[in-house]
């Protein structure tokens, strides 16, 4: 695990694409703020949730173009323990993490794949963006991650989607997919902070190549996808290895194109040269979110298209 | 310890597609006990796998996800117990706030007690069957009101 202390060593190489880079790294010395999704699918009633929380002492005020979004006082809360989370009212959620589904822009009646959805909370989002009505596959590789996506889809109340555990690579071919999500496993760099629990993936040792991972989801799924429709490529992660790199690959094999984007939270274009590589100039379009200026873990969406 | 949530396996089939007369029984059963309109229902399908029936999104096509191997396909709606059916309290979660009879409205402390003790002496104007179980406005699942007492099926 990366110490707090190791962090400017370790983020080091990424100073030329982290604006105002001291700034970042004294943010991560502090605790992000805490936030949820309400369920309106299972509360028809916003009021009850609302009213329920601030009853135990939590102050919630809705946050300004995220729809269904609530940021919560103090941002130690167990919302996890409370009845509206028992009962499916809420998602906790962090705010970036909301993007990649704006940028996906389901609708009712399309034919959805998640193909990295556990725990779920982009599936769930998917779910109540479309009223319940599109069809969402869910997909993930890993049996005991799956569980918690299917407990989560029942918890949610979610009718809408069905579960597979393929690995994304592979993903079968003959549903005519509109929009693909690949929600990539990625090496996390922009969840690290201080107290941070989990573990930057990149950097251990002997770790799976996670480039080349990304790169055999994100193909599969432009394959998948069908002629004019949309795939969205989002991970957690600074590093353009994982991120602009993989998607210049697939715009180099593929007929693709980067759909700019509106995003209510502030952002960056993509990069276009890293360590001496230039990469295809409509990576511009791809939109970088960094947690010093968003409250957020760290994100990287590009909204891609299958032109053939 | 065992967890219960280990339900999956890996050769899950696809459940069938019940017939209409299966899904009108199924729905009608609903409105009958609930009074919540089988039009609520329209834009799902009825599956079924043994004695569950699931509640599935209509798809503009079925067949191709058919060649999909799944896990889980939509949510779990009803059950057929000997020869009742029985709306799953997950069902009644989602579905429940629209049910105009056979309500019971619990105080938070009967709730309690209700889900620790599994059964409450209760004494109400209902039939006797399934009921929806509510508390302050939020639904919690299902019960069965038979002789004088409200038994828990809340998970
Ligand atoms: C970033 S997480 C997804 C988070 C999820 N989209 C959400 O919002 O709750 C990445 C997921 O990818 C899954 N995964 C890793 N390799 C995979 C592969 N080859 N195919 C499909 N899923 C994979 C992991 O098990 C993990 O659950």
């Amino acid at each position: 695990m990366l110490e707090l202390n190791e962090a400017p060593a370790y983020f080091e190489r990424y100073r030329e694409i982290i604006p105002r880079f001291e700034e970042f790294l004294e943010h991560l010395k502090k605790p992000l703020p805490l936030y949820f999704r309400l369920n309106e699918l299972k509360c028809p009633r916003e009021e009850i949730v609302l009213k329920g929380l601030e009853r135990q002492g939590v102050k919630v005020e809705p946050v300004p173009n995220f729809p269904k979004f609530y940021r919560v006082e103090p941002r130690d809360f167990p919302l996890g323990n409370t009845e509206e989370y028992y009962l499916g009212y809420i998602y906790p959620m962090t705010l970036s993490s909301a993007l990649p589904v704006l940028a996906l822009e389901p609708k009712p009646g399309e034919y959805i794949l998640d193909m990295c959805a556990a725990p779920g909370s982009k599936t769930t989002q998917i779910a109540q963006a479309t009223g319940d009505r599109a069809v969402i596959v869910a997909n993930d590789r890993r049996l005991d991650r799956l569980a918690a996506l299917v407990a989560n889809l029942k918890r949610l109340g979610v009718a809408s989607a069905l579960t597979t555990i393929y690995r994304g690579e592979v993903f079968p071919y003959g549903v005519p997919f509109d929009r693909i999500l690949v929600d990539a496993p990625c090496s996390g760099e922009g969840r690290y902070r201080q107290g941070y629990e989990g573990e930057l993936l990149y950097q251990k040792e002997g770790h799976t190549n996670l480039p080349a991972i990304q790169k055999g989801l994100l193909v599969r799924a432009f394959d998948l996808v069908k002629v004019g429709g949309i795939v969205v490529y989002s991970t957690c992660t600074i590093n353009p290895e994982e991120n602009e790199m993989v998607v210049d690959y697939l715009l180099r094999k593929r007929q693709a194109e980067i759909v700019p984007c509106d995003y209510p939270l502030p952002h960056h274009p993509g990069v276009t040269e890293w360590e001496g590589r230039v990469f295809h100039p409509d990576l511009a379009k791809a939109a970088r979110f960094f947690p010093h200026e968003t409250e957020s873990v760290g994100f990287f969406v590009a909204k891609i298209k299958r032109l053939f | 310890m065992k967890k219960r949530r280990k339900k999956i396996h890996k050769e899950a089939k696809w459940p069938r597609v019940v017939s209409l007369e299966e899904r009108d029984e199924v729905l009608s059963f609903w409105e009958e006990r609930f009074g919540i309109p089988k039009e609520t229902f329209a834009d799902y399908l009825l599956l079924s796998t043994a004695k569950n029936y699931w509640l599935f999104v209509k798809p503009p096509e079925l067949r191709p996800l058919q060649n999909l191997q799944v896990q889980t396909v939509g949510l779990l709606f009803t059950r057929r117990v000997s020869k009742w059916l029985k709306p799953t309290s997950t069902a009644l979660q989602r579905f429940g706030h629209l049910a105009t009879r056979n309500v019971v409205e619990l105080t938070p402390s009967e709730l309690d007690r209700l889900r620790r003790e599994r059964r409450l002496p209760f004494e109400a104007e209902l039939e006797e069957g399934y009921v929806v179980i509510k508390c302050e406005g939020k639904v919690w699942g299902c019960g069965l009101y038979a002789k004088g007492k409200l038994i828990s099926y809340l998970p």
